[in-house]
C-alpha cells in the first residue's frame, strides 16, 4: 500500500477549530474540556463583543454561541457576524435552553446554521459539531460549483430557465435574466419579454411557441432581441419539455444564450464566401445565386433577365508590366466604375426571394467580380434586349476614361458579352456560357465593343475555349513545330533564306497560325511561343549547317508587342550561342503597324539587334500606315511586299503601280525587297520586270518540314527541276555557283 | 420549600459521573476548577441577587437566576437549576413582590450545592 492511500484527506485530518462563546464560566469550562477531549481546538470568549473581536483576527471552522448572554446576546452576535464579509457561511451553532422554542426560531432568523440544547451530555455537542462541519463543507463545495457554473454560464453568455406548467411566465436564473439584459430586481412577465423581441420577429415566435406547446416538442430558435438600452442582440433559446411520473407534460426547462458574436462571425464568414475581398463586389458564388433567384422569379413573372459578362482586354499586359499591386488597383477602380452602371445592391441574397416582397427581385441587380478580370452585371428584369445593350454601352463608355495606376495613366478597354434569359439559356450555367461566347465574339471584333449572344456564335466560342486550354499545354507537350518556306532569288535560282512558320500539331491535325496566333496574342501565350520559335530556329540553323552547309538566315515572325514583354536581345543571344550559330542566322520579321506604336522602345531594341547582326524585315509592307520616318530611322534591311498586292499583279492595273512604288522606295533606301505570296509564273514575270527578283510563295515551295528542305535544295537548285525555272540555257554567266553551299557541304562531309 | 439536602439529592449522581468522565484521571483537576468557578460565580451573583431584591429590580433578579440556572444544570445541581428557572420565570413577568421566600430557598439550595461540591471533591479528588 502506498503511504498516500493510508492518509485521510487533508481537510478531515486538520484539527477543527471552535470558537466557544458563553458567559457561563462553568459551562465554558466543561464544554471546552469536552470538546478538547474529542479533538477540537477550542478558543473561548465570554461574550458577543469579545467573540466578534476574536473573529477579526482568526477564522474558526465553527462558532458555538450561547443564545442568552449579557451585553450582545447570541442572536445579535450572530447577526453582526453574518454581516461581515467572509463569514456569511461560517457554521454557527446556537446553544439554547431546553423547550425554548422562541430562541430556536430566533436563532435561525439571526442566521444560525443550527441550534443545540444545552445538556450535561458533553459528548453530544462534539458529534453535532462534526456533523455541522461536514455539512457545511458539502455546502461550501456546492456553493463553489454553483459559482463555477454561474461563471461558466456568464462566460458563455447563457443562463437557464424553467417554465412549470400553469405558470404564466418562465422563471429565469440570474444569468438567464442577464442574457436578456434584465436584472433579478426587474424580472419581466411574458408580455414584457415578448416586447423585447424585434417586432417583425414577434409574430413568428408566438406562432412557434404555440406550435411547440401544442405538440409538447422541443424548442430551438435564434431570436433577435432589443434591450432596454437599445442594443440589439441575437438570443438562442433552447428548451425541452419535462414530464411528470404519469408521463404528462409538466412544463419546460431550457436555456437562453447570447449568440450575437457567433452570428456576427458567421455573417462575416458568409460575407467572405459571397463577396470579393479585393473589390467588395459580390463574387461568383453570390452572383450565381442571384442569377438563379432572378431566373426563378423571371420564370414566374414572365420577364427577361440579362447577364453581361465584362472582360478587360489588356489586363494581363498591365498585370505583367506594372505588377500585381497596380493590377489590383486597376481592378478596384474598374469595380468602382462598374457599380455605377447598374442599380447595384450590396445586400446579400439568400436562397429565395419569397420573403423579400414582390418588387424585391430588383435587389438582385448588381455587378460582381466573376474571376480575375471578369465582371458580371446582372439585370434581373428586362423587357427588351435594348435595355441590356444600353447598359453594355454605358459600361464601355465608363471604361474610356484613363485610369491612374502605379503612377501611370492606363487605358483599359473591355469586351462585353450579353445573354438573356430565357432566349439564350434557361439556367445559370447556360446563361453564363452564352454570355462568355458573346464576350469572345465581342473581343474578336475589336476592343471596347459588346456583342449579343447568337446561337451561331456558340460552336466557335466553345471551340475557342478548348483551344486556349490546349494551347497552354502545347509547348510542354512538344506539339509545336516550325515549317520553313524558302525565299528565292528567282532570276539567279538561289536560296536567299527561309521564313519560319509555326504549326501546331493538335489532336493529329496541323493547326494553321491564323487559327491560334490571335488567341495566343490575346492570352499572352505568344511570349513563350515566340521564345520557343527563336530557340528552335537557332537549333535548326545548326542542324542544317551541319547537314548541307546552310548559312542563310531563318526569319522568325515576331508580334510587335513582344518588344515590350521580353528582352529580345538577350533571348536571341542565348539562342544562337547555345547552338553555336552566328547572330545573323536569325532574322526578324515584324509588321509595320506595331512599329508605329511605342517606337522609342522598339527602336532601341532594333538598333541593338542590328548591331549584333540580326537583320530586320518588315512584313506585310504596304498594308499599314507607311511612314517614311520610321523606314529611315530604323535599322531595317528588308521589305516584304504584302501578298494582297502580289495576288492582283497582272489582273488589276493599279496593283503594279503600288508594287513599283514599293520597289522604288526600297531601292532608294538601300533595302532588299521580297514579294510574298507568289503563286503563278505570271506574277513572277511581272515582279521580275518591275525589278523585284527576291520572292516567296507556293510557286517556289510551300512551307516545308525541316527535314525536307535539303531535298528541295537538291531538286530545285542543283537539278533545276521546277516549273518556274526557265528551261532556256542562257543563264547569266555570272552565276557559277548556284548550289555552292550544297557542294561545300558535300566537300565537308567528305573530309 | 423542601429542605432535603442530602448530597444525592443536591447533585445528580449521573451528572456528576459525566463530569468525572471528562477528566477520568483527575490530572486536569477539572472537578476542582469547576467547583471553584461555581463558587466564584455564586460569590459574584449573590450580592447582585440581594441588591436586586432590595431595589425590586426584576431584570437584575432575572439575570442572576438565568446565569445560575445554566451553571447549576452544568454541575448536576438539578434542584437549584429548577429553582433558578422558576425565579427567572417570575422575574421575566416583572414580579418582584413575594420573592423573599423563593430567594431564601434558592440561597439555601445554593449553599447545599456548594457543600456537596466540596464533598464530591473530597470523596473523589
Amino acid at each position: 500500500m502506498k503511504p498516500d492511500d493510508a492518509a485521510p484527506p487533508a481537510d478531515a485530518q486538520a484539527v477543527p477549530r471552535v470558537l466557544l462563546v458563553d458567559d457561563d464560566e462553568v459551562n465554558l469550562l466543561l464544554t471546552t474540556q469536552a470538546l478538547r477531549d474529542r479533538g477540537f481546538e477550542v478558543t473561548v470568549a465570554s461574550g458577543g463583543e469579545s467573540a466578534l473581536a476574536l473573529l477579526d483576527d482568526c477564522l474558526p471552522d465553527v462558532v458555538v454561541l450561547d443564545a442568552l448572554m449579557p451585553g450582545l446576546d447570541g442572536f445579535q452576535t450572530c447577526r453582526i457576524l453574518r454581516g461581515r464579509s467572509g463569514l456569511e457561511s461560517l457554521p454557527v451553532l446556537m446553544l439554547t435552553g431546553l423547550d425554548d422554542d422562541a430562541s430556536i426560531t430566533r436563532a435561525y432568523a439571526a442566521g444560525a446554521t443550527d441550534f443545540f440544547v444545552k445538556s450535561t451530555h458533553w459528548g453530544l455537542l462534539g458529534w453535532r459539531l462534526r456533523h455541522l462541519l461536514r455539512s457545511s463543507r458539502t455546502r461550501a463545495e456546492l456553493e463553489r460549483s454553483k459559482a463555477k457554473l454561474a461563471r461558466a454560464q456568464d462566460l458563455a453568455r447563457m443562463g437557464s430557465f424553467d417554465w412549470p406548467r400553469g405558470l404564466s411566465s418562465p422563471l429565469f436564473s440570474t444569468e438567464g435574466l442577464r442574457v436578456l439584459g434584465l436584472s433579478a430586481q426587474h424580472p419581466l412577465r411574458t408580455r414584457g419579454l415578448l416586447r423585447l423581441i424585434a417586432p417583425d420577429a414577434r409574430g413568428d415566435l408566438i406562432e412557434l411557441l404555440h406550435d411547440t406547446l401544442r405538440h409538447a416538442s422541443a424548442l430551438a430558435a435564434d431570436i433577435p432581441v432589443r434591450f432596454g438600452d437599445g442594443t440589439q442582440r441575437i438570443v438562442h433559446v433552447q428548451a425541452e419539455p419535462e414530464f411528470d411520473e404519469h408521463g404528462l407534460a409538466s412544463g419546460y426547462s431550457g436555456f437562453v444564450q447570447d449568440v450575437t458574436d457567433r452570428r456576427l462571425a458567421e455573417d462575416r464568414i458568409r460575407r467572405l464566401a459571397h463577396f470579393d475581398t479585393l473589390t467588395g463586389l459580390p463574387n461568383r458564388t453570390q452572383l450565381n445565386l442571384r442569377t438563379e433567384v432572378a431566373i426563378e422569379h423571371a420564370r414566374r413573372m414572365g420577364h427577361q433577365v440579362g447577364v453581361l459578362l465584362v472582360d478587360l482586354d489588356r489586363f494581363k499586359v498591365i498585370n505583367d508590366t506594372l505588377g500585381h499591386a497596380a493590377g489590383d488597383e486597376l481592378l478596384i477602380e474598374v469595380a468602382h466604375r462598374l457599380r455605377t452602371s447598374v442599380r447595384h445592391s450590396d445586400r446579400e441574397i439568400e436562397l429565395s426571394v419569397e420573403s423579400m416582397g414582390s418588387r424585391s427581385h430588383r435587389l438582385l441587380e448588381a455587378v460582381g467580380r466573376y474571376g480575375g478580370d471578369e465582371f458580371v452585371a446582372l439585370l434581373p428584369e428586362l423587357s427588351d434586349e435594348r435595355d441590356a445593350e444600353l447598359v453594355a454601352t454605358r459600361i464601355l463608355e465608363l471604361m474610356k476614361e484613363p485610369i491612374f495606376v502605379g503612377g501611370q495613366e492606363c487605358f483599359v478597354t473591355a469586351s462585353v458579352g450579353v445573354a438573356l434569359f430565357p432566349r439564350d439559356g434557361d439556367s445559370v450555367t447556360d446563361l453564363m456560357r452564352s454570355s462568355d461566347v458573346a464576350m469572345y465574339a465581342a473581343k474578336s471584333r475589336g476592343p471596347n465593343t459588346h456583342s449579343l449572344y447568337s446561337p451561331k456564335l456558340a460552336g466557335r466560342g466553345r471551340e475557342k475555349i478548348e483551344l486556349e486550354s490546349a494551347l497552354h499545354k502545347a509547348i510542354e507537350r512538344d506539339e509545336l513545330v516550325l515549317h520553313y518556306q524558302p525565299k528565292v532569288d528567282a532570276r539567279r535560282v538561289r536560296l536567299m533564306g527561309v521564313e519560319a512558320l509555326m504549326r501546331w500539331r493538335h489532336n493529329g491535325v496541323l493547326v494553321q497560325p491564323a487559327d491560334f496566333i490571335p488567341l495566343a496574342e490575346e492570352t499572352g501565350l505568344i511570349v513563350p511561343l515566340s521564345e520557343w520559335a527563336l530557340r528552335e530556329a537557332a537549333r535548326q540553323s545548326r542542324v542544317w549547317q551541319n547537314a548541307f552547309g546552310f548559312t542563310e538566315a531563318i526569319a522568325v515572325n515576331l508580334p510587335n508587342r513582344l518588344f515590350e514583354r521580353i528582352d529580345l536581345v538577350e533571348v536571341i543571344h542565348q539562342a544562337v550561342t547555345q547552338h553555336d550559330v552566328p547572330h545573323h542566322a536569325i532574322e526578324l520579321e515584324i509588321t509595320e503597324t506595331g512599329l508605329m506604336k511605342d517606337s522609342g522602345n522598339v527602336n532601341a531594341t532594333l538598333h541593338r539587334l542590328n548591331e549584333m547582326g540580326v537583320e530586320i524585315s518588315i512584313d506585310d509592307f504596304g498594308t499599314g500606315y507607311s511612314s517614311l520616318a520610321y523606314l529611315t530611322n530604323m535599322p531595317i534591311s528588308e521589305l516584304k511586299i504584302d501578298r494582297s498586292f502580289v495576288r492582283e499583279l497582272g489582273l488589276a492595273p493599279k496593283s503594279s503601280d503600288i508594287v513599283m512604288a514599293i520597289i522604288a522606295l526600297a531601292r532608294s533606301l538601300g533595302l532588299r525587297v521580297v514579294a510574298e505570296g507568289v503563286e503563278t509564273r505570271r506574277q513572277m514575270d511581272v515582279l521580275q520586270r518591275l525589278g523585284c527578283r527576291l520572292m516567296q510563295g507556293f510557286l517556289f515551295s510551300r512551307p516545308l518540314p525541316a527535314d525536307e528542305l535539303q531535298a528541295w535544295c537538291e531538286r530545285v537548285l542543283v537539278e533545276r527541276s521546277a516549273t518556274w525555272i526557265a528551261d532556256r540555257g542562257d543563264d547569266s554567266p555570272d552565276e557559277p555557283s548556284r548550289a555552292s553551299h550544297l557542294r561545300a557541304a558535300g566537300a565537308r562531309r567528305g573530309r | 420549600m423542601t429542605s432535603a439536602s442530602s448530597p444525592g439529592a443536591v447533585l445528580d449522581p449521573q451528572a456528576l459521573k459525566r463530569l468525572r468522565e471528562l477528566d477520568p484521571t483527575g490530572a486536569g483537576k477539572l472537578l476542582e476548577r469547576v467547583a471553584k468557578a461555581f463558587e466564584d460565580l455564586a460569590a459574584r451573583l449573590l450580592p447582585q441577587l440581594h441588591a436586586g431584591q432590595v431595589a425590586a429590580d426584576a431584570e437584575a433578579i432575572r439575570h442572576v437566576a438565568h446565569t445560575l440556572k445554566s451553571s447549576a444544570a452544568s454541575v448536576g445541581a438539578v434542584k437549584l437549576s429548577q429553582l433558578c428557572a422558576e425565579m427567572e420565570g417570575m422575574a421575566k413577568q416583572g414580579q418582584t413582590n413575594g420573592m423573599h421566600e423563593p430567594i431564601a430557598a434558592l440561597c439555601a439550595e445554593l449553599a447545599a450545592v456548594l457543600a456537596a461540591l466540596k464533598d464530591a471533591l473530597v470523596s473523589h479528588p
